[in-house]
């Protein structure tokens, strides 16, 4: 869907490792599994998906970028709502919201869990965060 | 439509929460500061914490501090002093975005039953813009707080 050949590396289970990044996308996740998902990209990243995503030139991190990685959260979140179905789990989602800035970070509540995937693609590195209480 | 316009009787019930949290359990006199924004420009030195609604309702209900003022409402809140954005201002300004999320669950469905809240999360750093998808009404209630003015942001899809 969006044309970019990804790689993830070992994921990180409640680790420390923080990513740079400018842009985050994060989606609420209600039900049987609480938490937060989120990822998060270094602005050449960010710009260079929704550029092959779009099919469109992209030079700065405007709405379009925000709505791109908006929706790749949503897609993921959405594909993690499916992969817990079979195991009895329902997951409802709530919208993305896109935070653009500069040394931004995100945290979630103490006591919750946290699962870091880094991706490396030909623009750079970008992260999948998900912090969570399984029910 | 003009998201403002159709908040009027939200707005109302999260203002009268957002006073109640704060003057019986921040233990800090807030006042309302002017009329409801539509818009929220980028923040600076600021934390955000914000709590997902998923359901009939998806949303998001986000509440936004400058750095100092967040400092003050940690300290008044767990009675104790912090100097900096450690984990419990996250887990304060958290805290307090779960709360008022929970009554916002509550002011849209009856007894908040078919509405759920996500985890609350918290976002800080030194200049950032906090926005959602484009298919939502947003309303901004401004708080006017001894050490500051803060944002309680409600954002709902359509």
């Amino acid at each position: 869907m969006v044309f970019i050949d990804i790689t993830a590396e070992p994921a990180e289970q409640d680790g420390t490792t923080i990513l740079e990044y400018n842009l985050a996308s994060l989606i609420g996740l209600a039900g049987d599994l609480k938490g937060i998902l989120a990822i998060q990209c270094p602005g050449a990243v960010a710009m260079g998906i929704t550029e092959a995503m779009l099919g469109m030139e992209v030079s700065e991190l405007d709405g379009d970028v925000k709505d791109a990685i908006g929706e790749i959260a949503n897609m993921v979140a959405g594909g993690l709502k499916e992969g817990m179905l079979p195991a009895g789990k329902k997951i409802e989602l709530a919208i993305p919201t896109t935070v653009i800035g500069t040394r931004v970070r995100t945290s979630g509540l103490s006591g919750a869990s946290r699962l870091l995937i880094p991706f490396t693609c030909p623009l750079g590195r970008f992260g999948i965060e998900l912090r969570y209480i399984l029910s | 439509m003009n998201g403002a316009n159709n908040f009027s009787e939200i707005n109302d019930k999260i203002i009268e929460s957002t006073i109640e949290i704060f003057t019986g359990m921040v233990m800090m006199e807030i006042s309302v500061a002017g009329e409801p924004l539509v818009k929220l420009g980028p923040l600076k030195n600021s934390i955000t914490g914000m709590v997902g609604l998923a359901g009939v309702q998806k949303g998001v209900l986000a509440v936004h501090f400058p750095k100092q003022l967040a400092l003050d409402v940690t300290g008044s809140f767990l009675g104790m002093e912090v100097t900096d954005i450690d984990a419990d201002v996250q887990d304060a300004i958290g805290e307090i975005a779960n709360m008022l999320g929970g009554n916002l669950k509550t002011i849209l469905s009856d007894r908040g039953k078919d509405i759920q809240l996500s985890l609350p999360s918290t976002i800080y750093g030194e200049e950032y813009a906090f926005s959602s998808q484009a298919e939502v009404d947003q309303v901004i209630l401004p708080f006017q707080a001894p050490s500051g003015l803060f944002y309680v942001e409600i954002e709902l899809e359509r």
